[in-house]
């Protein structure tokens, strides 16, 4: 099956489960973000293990499900769960789902994710928008281009929309959410950057770091749909790593968690503002 | 001839692409490679006695399906010597691996080239740069995966080939005399290479500004590695097709279209200043 039947393929299987709904926006949930979703109206949950040719998110905090319903007043369908790089899945399967729901007729995209501070302001649990990034993960247009999808050369001016950042800023100051706006770099991962790293990606311009988000956004960017992006900062920067400093997977799902509900907020007023 | 002592599946298919097209060529042979890049092709109506090969038609070869790259090796004279030129390039982007993406330079190679020069356009990240400069290259930073991974063709270089000269230093003085004789402005810099096929993001160029690049591309380097594995010098042009930004203005626009009419407008000089170099080589 070639990339473009699967994209057909996965598809079909989803407009026939989800009733002739036609949702506007989709939304990614990062790691331990997954909580907005409890707040879609009439959800339909579509596993990933159910669709044709989808691969199965393996991650901790990520469930692997779409779910079609309404949020502030839109139809959405948003991910439970994301693929990742570094799970060992291509980035055509990377970035299926999202091709996916560009055929589903999505108007936005949202992303959000889980990153670690490489800003020295920056605190654990800070709601990071984010203005631009820079990609150190493979590109997921490489390969021949999808001309159905978009240009052979899209452009990357405005990765993120700066219509829908600032609105956001409205809303996060009316509701008294503090907000970061920021660069988010992406990298394979799977193992956390040294503090030489951070120290790199500091000094090229990097305010948070990750191992998702920028395919996803390159992808959709592909198709001209206008994205917005939130990190939550799970991590801080540490200029030389302390003797007792330790970084763990279950930490990071917390703060995320605690976090979640203020990230949830604003992504809910920005969908109804749409 | 690259010899085969190994039976390295990559010497034989190298060998036979290059049979395919010595059968059409006969003894000719061509002391000076070239890769003209998107929109720069104009340089080969300037090569005479030319034999044109579609790379579509030689054994074992990609095809080149970038905006702007025909996909034909042009064989002729050109400023007194024999060259081989390479209308349209092979991109990583494109999808292939890159022992496709260099083939065609090791045919040039096998040929027994004893120059490659290389052109592009790029777009600029250095801010003095203008939509039209040219750029020589005077230094790399690869960005893109190294066409030497995988077991190393000693027949054709060491297994750790030095990088201290990518680009040659007479080549560079050879071109900045010959500009300064025809009055073009040359300006000089490092190129970095990345995958593309998206272009850069505003936060990537500051990056690669901070890095120390001067204008970026999708291609080029892994011509260069190959060729400079082989011992073979090398000179490199870009043609500035984009011009950096700090902040980008609301209706600012970016798009593949704007980028080969530019480097049309800049080819007719870049021909000029290739056409001469080759003319004053030894």
């Amino acid at each position: 099956m070639t990339n473009i039947e699967a994209i057909h393929a996965a598809s079909h299987y989803v407009k026939e489960h989800i009733g002739g709904l036609s949702p506007e926006v989709g939304i990614v949930l990062g790691s331990g973000l997954g909580k907005l979703s409890d707040e879609i109206k009439d959800p339909i949950t579509i596993p990933y293990s159910a669709i044709p040719g989808f691969p199965i998110s393996t991650a901790i905090g990520h469930k692997g499900n779409y779910i079609i319903g309404t949020l502030g007043g839109k139809t959405v369908i948003a991910m439970q769960g994301r693929i990742h790089y570094y799970e060992g899945y291509p980035m055509n399967l990377v970035t299926l789902p999202i091709r996916v729901m560009k055929v589903l007729g999505i108007k936005y995209l949202f992303v959000s994710n889980a990153a670690g501070g490489t800003n020295f302001d920056y605190s654990v649990g800070d709601l990071m928008i984010i203005k631009d990034h820079i990609n150190l993960l493979p590109n997921p247009l490489i390969g021949q281009n999808l001309d159905e999808f978009g240009p052979r050369f899209p452009d990357m001016t405005r990765p993120y929309e700066p219509s829908l950042i600032k609105k956001a800023e409205e809303i996060a100051e009316k509701e008294g959410i503090k907000l970061r706006k920021g660069v988010y770099l992406a990298l394979s991962g799977p193992c956390y950057e040294t503090p030489a790293e951070y120290g790199f990606y500091r000094s090229v311009g990097a305010d948070a770091v990750g191992m998702s988000t920028t395919p996803e956004v390159i992808v959709a960017r592909h198709s001209s749909i206008p994205c917005f992006g939130m990190s939550v900062i799970t991590d801080i920067a540490h200029a030389t790593d302390d003797e007792d400093y330790v970084t763990d997977g279950e930490a990071i799902v917390k703060a995320a968690d605690a976090a979640a509900d203020r990230m949830s907020l604003i992504f809910r007023k920005l969908i109804e503002s749409l | 001839m690259i010899k085969n002592k190994t039976m390295d599946k990559r010497i034989e298919t190298i060998h036979t692409a290059s049979d395919y097209i010595s059968k059409i060529i006969g003894g000719m042979t061509p002391e000076i490679g070239i890769v003209l890049g998107s929109g720069l092709g104009r340089l080969a109506d300037k090569i005479v006695d030319k034999i044109e090969i579609p790379y579509k038609d030689i054994p074992e070869f990609p095809v080149s399906t970038a905006v702007g790259h025909e996909g034909k090796f042009i064989l002729g004279r050109l400023g007194g010597k024999q060259v081989i030129a390479m209308k349209g390039r092979i991109h990583y982007y494109e999808g292939y691996g890159m022992n496709m993406v260099v083939l065609p330079i090791r045919v040039m190679i096998n040929f027994g080239i004893k120059t490659l020069i290389v052109s592009n356009a790029a777009g600029g990240v250095n801010f003095d740069f203008k939509v039209g400069n040219l750029m020589i290259i005077k230094d790399h930073i690869n960005l893109l995966p190294n066409p030497l991974i995988g077991p190393n063709i000693d027949e054709l270089g060491p297994r750790f080939p030095d990088m201290t000269r990518p680009y040659d230093l007479k080549l560079i003085a050879l071109a900045k005399k010959v500009a300064a004789e025809m009055d073009i402005e040359i300006k000089e810099g490092v190129y970095l290479g990345s995958t593309g096929p998206s272009y850069e993001t505003p936060a990537e160029y500051k990056f690669f500004r901070r890095a120390g690049a001067d204008a970026v591309g999708m291609s080029t380097i892994p011509e260069v590695i190959v060729a400079r594995h082989a011992g073979v010098p090398v000179f490199g042009i870009s043609v500035i097709t984009n011009e950096a930004h700090d902040d980008y203005a609301e209706d600012y626009v970016n798009d593949g279209n704007d980028v080969v009419a530019a480097a049309n407008a800049a080819a007719v000089k870049m021909t000029a200043l290739i056409e001469n170099m080759i003319k004053e080589m030894e």
